[in-house]
């Protein structure tokens, strides 16, 4: 339990932020302009495989949005609090393990990603779409926040300033929000693009969000997303435990 | 087992090409107040931070509190209280949000019990729900030494207490770290104020371009120069100093010179531009 005041530092400050006027609104604002805009727009002419555009759209939105909070929340925070704020100093002087910093901040991070996820699932049952919901949704759900989360510790640990974390997002986040079978299936992508979307993790997030039962399929999407996991895991945990000014 | 709670023995750190300590060698003995004392960037900030775990050194060792730091950070973090030179606080929460979640990391027992009573020290209980970022300057450095008080260490590092407060304030600063040496902690403290190494220190290391040129008392590091100073303004306007060895040859001096002349005592100031041609304080 010594990651527990790593954790609640960042749910204060998350906590914090949420009183100031604006800040659920304007992180929500993104996802919901997606789901207006391509949901109710281009939805209502689109089917995909049997089932409405927005049946399809909302649980890649979920996707995205849990990858993108997740991993802002960790990345940004970690370099704020490394560079400009100075407030990681606190926590390595601390007597705790490196574990316990990188395990309370991840779960920061998901618990963030979680927060933004659960905005998009109230819309879905509201405009009575939340069949989506199922166990396999909520572990991949679960799995894509972790993984994000210890990408963030990855990034914030590595970037020299603070415009750094955003040259990752958009060349690597960004990207993968779009292409990774978030907005319209991947089956039909040419050969060559489709190879590099599979390697994408969000790619088999999405996969798994949507699958109504174990198959072959979900055993290859959850084993590269639990090799992702760990390899992240370990390289972030490395750099925490390596930190030196 | 020695009695040196702070040693350090040929220690270094390079960034890139620029050597920011070289070879440092000291040792702060139990109960002492020990002050390095030097221009910005003379590597006061970074012996600092090797010292406390932060940044690791490029060759020599340190101990603290007997614990080798490079081998065995882990065991030295519960010993040691840090209050750096840059604010470190959490600025959206509040002073005891702050507090609360440092006596967490550190695993103090009766935290609430603890937190009032530094609170209280410093005199910042009243303002315990107040975001620090609404705190003065010098709210938030009192805030940051009861943040280091809380865990009750026996080490304390105090990385330029004072920079940047008004005079009234440092006074206050003093006090309480004067209280610290009291209740016989070690302390080290670095300073570019030479009035602030004076009034507090047992004794000095003096720090120029990362090396260690002087250590001792600051009365034998006074003595050693001269005991008194002549300033008097040269024909071309630029001041000039002469360290005598007394009074009595500062008077003769004194006497030879037509326009306004200054005696004073010597100070720190006096002997680290004897040693290195240059100015602390700048």
């Amino acid at each position: 339990m010594k990651w527990y005041p790593v954790f609640l530092r960042e749910m204060l400050l998350f906590r914090a932020k949420l009183f100031r006027l604006g800040y659920i609104f304007s992180s929500m604002f993104v996802p919901l302009l997606y789901l207006l805009a391509f949901g109710l727009g281009l939805g209502r002419s689109v089917r995909i495989s049997g089932g409405s555009y927005l049946e399809f759209l909302l649980p890649g939105l979920i996707a995205m949005s849990s990858m993108t909070n997740s991993y802002n929340w960790v990345a940004s925070g970690l370099n704020l609090g490394r560079l400009y704020f100075k407030t990681f100093q606190v926590l390595v002087q601390a007597p705790i393990p490196p574990s316990a910093i990188m395990i309370g901040e991840i779960l920061s991070g998901m618990a963030r990603g979680l927060f933004a996820s659960l905005m998009i699932i109230i819309v879905g049952i509201v405009v009575g779409k939340g069949a989506f919901l199922t166990p396999i949704f909520l572990a991949a759900l679960l799995l894509n926040c972790f993984l994000f989360s210890s990408l963030g510790v990855v990034v914030g640990m590595i970037t020299k300033s603070h415009e750094d974390t955003s040259t990752y997002s958009n060349f690597f986040i960004l990207p993968m929000a779009f292409f990774s079978g978030t907005f319209f299936p991947i089956d039909h992508m040419p050969t060559l693009l489709k190879g590099i979307v599979l390697m994408l993790p969000l790619t088999h997030t999405n996969i798994l969000m949507r699958k109504a039962h174990v198959d072959a399929g979900f055993i290859i999407s959850a084993g590269v997303l639990v090799i992702y996991s760990i390899l992240i895991f370990l390289f972030g945990a490395s750099l925490i435990r390596n930190y030196s000014e | 087992m020695p009695e040196g709670m702070i040693r350090v023995e040929g220690l270094g750190k390079d960034y890139g090409s620029i050597r920011a300590v070289d070879s440092v060698t000291f040792e702060i003995m139990r109960g002492e107040t020990f002050g390095l004392l030097g221009p910005n960037g003379a590597g006061k900030t970074t012996t600092i931070k090797i010292l406390t775990t932060l940044s690791k050194p490029s060759s020599g060792r340190a101990w603290v509190a007997g614990i080798d730091v490079v081998k065995d950070p882990s065991a030295v973090k519960p010993k040691i209280g840090v209050v750096p030179q840059e604010n470190n606080l959490d600025r959206e929460l509040t002073v005891h949000q702050n507090m609360f979640i440092y006596a967490m990391l550190h695993g103090v027992k009766d935290k609430h019990l603890k937190i009032e009573e530094k609170l209280r020290m410093v005199g910042l209980w009243e303002r315990r729900d107040s975001p620090v970022q609404f705190l003065s300057g010098g709210m938030q450095k009192r805030l940051l030494i009861a943040r280091a008080l809380l865990s009750e260490p026996s080490i304390f590092f105090l990385d330029e207490p004072t920079v940047g407060l008004d005079p009234q304030v440092r006074r206050e600063i003093w006090d309480t770290i004067r209280r610290i040496r009291a209740r016989g902690g070690t302390i080290l403290i670095t300073t570019h104020y030479i009035e602030e190494a004076e009034a507090l220190c047992d004794r000095v290391g003096i720090l120029s371009k990362g090396r260690l040129i002087a250590m001792d008392t600051p009365k034998n590091l006074k003595t050693e120069i001269g005991s008194h100073v002549v300033e008097f303004f040269k024909d071309d306007g630029s001041l000039k100093r002469v360290v005598c060895k007394s009074k009595e040859e500062a008077q003769r001096i004194a006497a030879r010179v037509n326009d306004t002349v200054t005696i004073r005592r010597s100070n720190l100031e006096d002997v680290f531009i004897k040693l290195t041609g240059e100015r602390i304080e700048r």
